[in-house]
């Protein structure tokens, strides 16, 4: 045991966005898995993703910890204060998505209970997909410090408001159809709803990175269409 | 004895993507690196370097936990990866103990292999079968509710009896459509990889085709303009029947989707050899949903054009997709069955042509059937046709 106990600054500053990135990929499983339980009507997919959740929250809270703990003893400047901040808010964000994810497994256990909804859910699958690759995208764009990657992720928000407000409209023909499908066709449009705040903190943790790398905040508002569908 | 250089050419030329990573400690998420990224890996995980990180490339907690054990419990470990944005591709993750390197750090290889394929075959034949029971549930459930209909309410209104058998029957033969389609798309299916024997004249094919269609483009006042090529006959390899169906389908659609009262021009050219020179029109978004095979060497091609709405350029790559129907198509009163272009591009396939469609919206579709014209001695090539 002659090994350096004390990791030098630079050491702890990267292993701490390391832990982000590694919690970034638990939470893309949990995403993903979350969709994917709701697509196939899959239980024990949905059930597991709901005890797994607390492997993010454990997460959350440990890289916090570090952050506070590097700050108070190395009282980092510049460049490097930020990159301790970000790494704190990416994981709060981190973990916020993982709560929705959570929440998109519970309803599943809700849904399946009814008929399946098929041609909604291939809409939910396809808007999915469509958020999950924004997440993954700025997960990229905040392990390799890409800005550009970052500003793609940020300005492209509308994209998945598009498909929720189609989803929204879709519901709506379904439950005044067919009342009996109110109950699966209300928690589909919370799952919706919580894939497009998914979405929302995909574009959060861009900001983050765009912070992190240039000390500047974004300017402009972010490109919107209409909030309410 | 291979040079080393070679070793290295070797591992980066495979086509599996494999990466070769180092750890120091358990705890220790920056020690773990990979020292070996090959080509493969590189394009996967869209990384530059042949080092670097083990998280700057993955970060999917099944591959980390495989890496993990493979380095620190020496156990060999088997997951599953899936890659996200437009493109898919799901891969089977293997990680294996290395044991120590000269410098006492743990080594484990990664090597990934590509299941896309497989996934999405199986994929496709699900879908197909929630599709195919879907689209036959809607006329049943129409049916059986005009029945209860006409038991209760409607039992002594003649007015309203008419009424409901009328609609009865347009649902009876949808499904009888349906059906048939789909039967004879399994028999295409079965067939599609027997090169087809016999030789047809096209233009006494479509000639019959098109005047059988006449009626139906008359009752909406559409005009089928025929326009055979100078040759007096155009021969070419195929099965009579088949191309009745691909001649039919695409005249079908063609009626179908234009407005009243236009023209549907049906074209046909002989002895192309040059298939990119015969394009459609310039500027028109155009894709080839079935690419003719390169050996053959003159074509007979088949242009159905017609004034439709058109065919938006992203709807373009789904058009031969099962039950696939361009929005808003779904509840037209000629609805189709959905499987008319699968049929097409599934006897297309089998006989070698090709199937392009040019269009935009507003401007009308050009689909245009290649085939390949039969050669001088009539039979196959390498193929003896035995009169047994």
């Amino acid at each position: 045991m002659n090994e350096h106990i004390v990791k030098s600054y630079e050491d702890e500053l990267n292993s701490l966005a390391a832990e982000c990135v590694r919690m970034g990929g638990l939470c893309e499983a949990q995403v993903a898995d979350a969709v994917s339980g709701v697509v196939k009507r899959n239980q024990e997919l949905a059930s597991s993703v709901v005890v797994r959740d607390d492997k993010l929250d454990e997460a959350e809270r440990d890289i916090e910890r570090k952050t506070i703990r590097l700050i108070a003893l190395r009282q980092p400047v510049a460049d490097d204060l930020r990159r301790a901040v970000a790494a704190m808010k990416v994981a709060n964000n981190l973990e916020r998505c993982g709560d929705l994810a959570k929440n998109i497994a519970k309803r599943t256990l809700v849904i399946i209970e009814s008929d399946p909804l098929t041609p909604l859910t291939r809409s939910i699958e396809r808007m999915g997909k469509l958020v999950l690759g924004r997440l993954s995208s700025v997960l990229d764009a905040y392990s390799r410090s890409d800005l550009e990657r970052a500003l793609a992720v940020w300005s492209q928000d509308d994209e998945v408001d598009e498909h929720y407000n189609s989803l929204f409209r879709e519901l709506l023909t379904y439950m005044m159809g067919d009342p009996r499908t109110i109950t699966a066709c209300a928690h589909m449009l919370f799952v919706a709803k919580n894939l497009e705040r998914i979405g929302d903190h995909a574009t959060n943790i861009a900001e983050i990175v765009h912070y992190q790398i240039t000390g500047a905040e974004m300017v402009g508002g972010r490109p919107k269409t209409d909030g309410l569908a | 004895m291979p040079a080393p250089q070679l070793y290295a050419a070797l591992v980066d030329a495979l086509p599996d993507p494999i990466l070769v990573v180092t750890g120091l400690e358990r705890d220790d998420l920056t020690g773990r690196r990979y020292i070996l990224a090959n080509a493969a890996a590189r394009e996967l995980l869209r990384i530059t370097a042949e080092e670097g990180m083990l998280l700057s490339a993955v970060r999917d907690p099944e591959v980390l936990g495989a890496v993990d054990r493979a380095l620190f419990d020496e156990a060999d470990t088997e997951g599953f990866y899936e890659t996200t944005g437009a493109q898919t591709r799901s891969l089977r993750v293997r990680a294996r103990s290395l044991g120590r390197g000269l410098d006492g750090t743990r080594l484990a290889l990664l090597t990934f292999h590509d299941e896309t394929e497989v996934r999405r075959v199986e994929r496709t034949r699900v879908d197909f079968l929630a599709n195919a029971s879907h689209e036959l549930r809607t006329p049943l459930a129409s049916l059986s509710g005009f029945i209860e209909t006409l038991r209760g309410h409607a039992k002594d209104d003649p007015a309203a009896r008419d009424k409901f058998l009328g609609i009865m029957q347009a649902q009876a033969d949808r499904m009888a459509r349906l059906i048939a389609d789909l039967t004879s798309l399994s028999r295409i299916e079965l067939d599609e990889h027997v090169a087809p024997k016999g030789v047809v004249d096209l233009v006494l094919l479509v000639g019959e085709v098109v005047e059988a269609a006449a009626p139906l483009g008359a009752q909406r006042r559409i005009k089928l303009d025929w326009r055979p090529c100078a040759a007096g006959s155009v021969s070419v390899r195929g099965e009579r029947d088949q191309i009745v169906q691909v001649v039919q389908n695409l005249i079908d659609n063609a009626i179908k989707y234009s407005p009243d009262g236009a023209a549907v021009r049906v074209e046909l050219q002989s002895g192309l050899t040059d298939l990119a020179a015969a394009a459609s029109p310039e500027g028109v978004p155009r894709l080839s949903l079935v690419a003719p095979d390169p050996s053959a060497e003159t074509y007979a091609s088949l242009r159905i054009v017609d004034l439709g709405p058109g065919i938006a350029r992203q709807n373009l790559p789904r058009l031969s997709e099962r039950f696939y129907r361009v929005d808003g198509q779904k509840s037209g009163a000629r609805s189709g069955t959905g499987l008319g272009l699968a049929i097409v591009k599934h006897i297309m396939n089998r006989h070698r042509g090709g199937l392009v469609v040019a269009s935009a919206e507003g401007e009308g579709s050009t689909f245009t059937a290649y085939f390949p014209m039969a050669s001088a001695p009539d039979v196959p090539p390498g193929g003896v046709v035995k009169a047994s």
